[in-house]
């Protein structure tokens, strides 16, 4: 090696090892405002896009004035590059087989005539949503705040399928598997797999959100609603169902969506928690819909401040707003009409009367008591996931 | 008469998909900065993912870089040479790194 060249890389090299005395960052506000996409997905808006394959599709933050989260609007996040292009509802089955007494082929028309047709209104979220939050930045995809909607889900329960098949005595694990492949036959199918003890009769196999079929995007033909759980579990275009006796060790149940099994949930970038957990329950959060950054306020209007809160299903006790940097909180009014696990709407009037930029801060409170944090109070996670930070927005009064 | 027939659309029409052909995923085109190394990316890693899937990571470290090409091999099987790790590694970083070797 030449002594010049030398030279250059000892200079790269002390400079790398100053940063990793940083350590975590202190965590700010997730992106926000992000540019929407020229271009539509099928039976979608234009969204924010980070991928066309596979599909990552994120709302902006407007939707989020409204409880209930449009097909259109509803974001889209797919693992694996291959999804099958048609889906021929004659033919479709859902298979459920493993250790019961009987396997079945149920067509999607079987579902919906021999079984109890129940409903479920509730947030379908992302584990990584909010992730351009962490610093420094953390792996995956750098979402804002919009890898989350709520909807109004139809289908029949789990358990009912369940029962059906007739669960053999030694069943204690139930994989769930959709139709998308991967591009190489050795790659890991997304398969999720569930302790029978997590599932509740709110489970449901969905077949319609908000009144329609489901958007192919968003796992049509059926889904897996899991409320209160983060995303990654809600398996999409569900085709098999599988029961076992022992967990199969999975890349996507093993090694992703998953957070350090500690107190705090936290770890530095130079000292990784060795023992990890899935992220499963969803904590406590809120979004403003209205107003959004930047925006221009008209001196002494009636502002309505709008948004959405929620959790894995405790439910929201109180939603807190701030218009004075976190000083004092004043309670915003609830509406509360599709049950614990949906979005609660929150709507707060205020007369802006001193011009010039403010910011405006949303608090949520659950019903356990938990709230949430300021965000440069979140501390890192490897994966970016399950950030909660109060939100903030700012405008301008003129 | 309104209501009725809202009714039997409900009944008979959710049994059919909104799309009823086969549906098709738009192609995005991303920005791509082309370098040494631009072959080995197309050639791999598009494969199986769009180049944002790559550039909506945001800027990262050459160590952040290496893991994920490795996550690549190990966990999703993408049958990669020797050669074309370090290439892809150096053009990732090269081309979307964040200046630091470690993150």
């Amino acid at each position: 090696m030449q002594r010049r060249e030398f030279f250059k890389t000892s200079i790269v090299a002390s400079a790398a090892i100053i940063g990793t005395n940083l350590s975590a960052g202190q965590t700010h506000q997730p992106k926000d405002g992000q540019k929407m996409s020229d271009m539509a997905f099928p039976e979608k808006r234009p969204m924010i896009t980070y991928s066309d394959r596979p599909p990552l599709l994120e709302s902006p933050r407007s939707v989020f004035a409204k409880g209930i989260t449009s097909n259109d609007d509803f974001f889209v996040r797919w693992h694996l590059p291959d999804i099958p292009t048609k889906i021929d509802l004659e033919s479709f089955t859902i298979k459920i087989d493993g250790l019961v007494e009987k396997e079945l082929n149920i067509t999607l028309k079987e579902l919906r005539n021999d079984f109890e047709q129940v409903e479920v209104t509730a947030v379908l979220q992302c584990g990584g949503n909010s992730r351009s939050a962490f610093t420094p930045m953390a792996g995956g995809i750098q979402w804002g705040s919009g890898a989350m909607g709520c909807a109004k889900w139809k289908g029949v329960r789990l358990s009912d399928l369940l029962n059906k098949a007739r669960l053999k005595k030694d069943a204690h694990w139930i994989g769930f598997n959709g139709k998308d492949k991967a591009a190489y036959y050795e790659t890991p199918n997304f398969v999720r797999e569930l302790e029978l003890e997590e599932l509740d009769d709110h489970v449901i196999v969905a077949y319609e959100m908000n009144g329609e079929d489901l958007p192919y995007l968003n796992g049509f033909p059926l889904r897996l609603v899991i409320p209160g759980y983060y995303s990654d579990s809600w398996v999409k275009m569900l085709s098999n169902i599988t029961v076992t006796n022992e967990y199969k060790s999975l890349f996507f149940m093993d090694v992703a969506y998953r957070v350090p099994d500690n107190a705090t949930e936290s770890e530095s970038p130079e000292h990784k928690a060795k023992k990890t957990k899935p992220i499963t329950n969803m904590n406590v959060k809120s979004i403003i819909g209205y107003p959004e950054n930047g925006m221009k306020l008209y001196h002494n209007a009636h502002l309505v401040i709008r948004g959405v809160a929620f959790d894995d299903g405790h439910g929201i006790h109180q939603v807190m707003i701030s218009t004075n940097e976190g000083k004092t909180w004043s309670e915003a009014l609830l509406k509360q009409e599709d049950g614990r696990y949906a979005f609660t709407e929150f709507r707060f009037t205020y007369k802006p009367t001193k011009y010039g930029k403010m910011s405006i801060m949303a608090k949520a409170i659950n019903r356990l008591g938990d709230e949430q944090p300021l965000s440069k109070d979140i501390l890192w996670n490897h994966g970016g996931y399950k950030y909660n930070g109060i939100d903030v927005v700012e405008v301008e009064v003129v | 008469m309104k209501k009725v027939l809202l009714v039997s659309l409900l009944a008979f029409g959710s049994l059919f998909a909104q799309v009823e052909e086969d549906v098709e995923v738009p192609y995005i085109s991303y920005e791509i900065k082309m370098g040494k190394g631009f072959d080995a990316v197309q050639s791999n890693c598009l494969m199986c993912h769009s180049f944002g899937y790559i550039i909506n990571q945001g800027p990262q470290s050459r160590e952040f870089w290496a893991k994920k090409t490795d996550k690549m091999i190990t966990h999703f099987k993408a049958p990669m040479t020797k050669e074309d790790i370090d290439t892809v590694v150096e053009y990732l970083y090269e081309h979307y790194g964040n200046g630091k070797l470690k993150v």
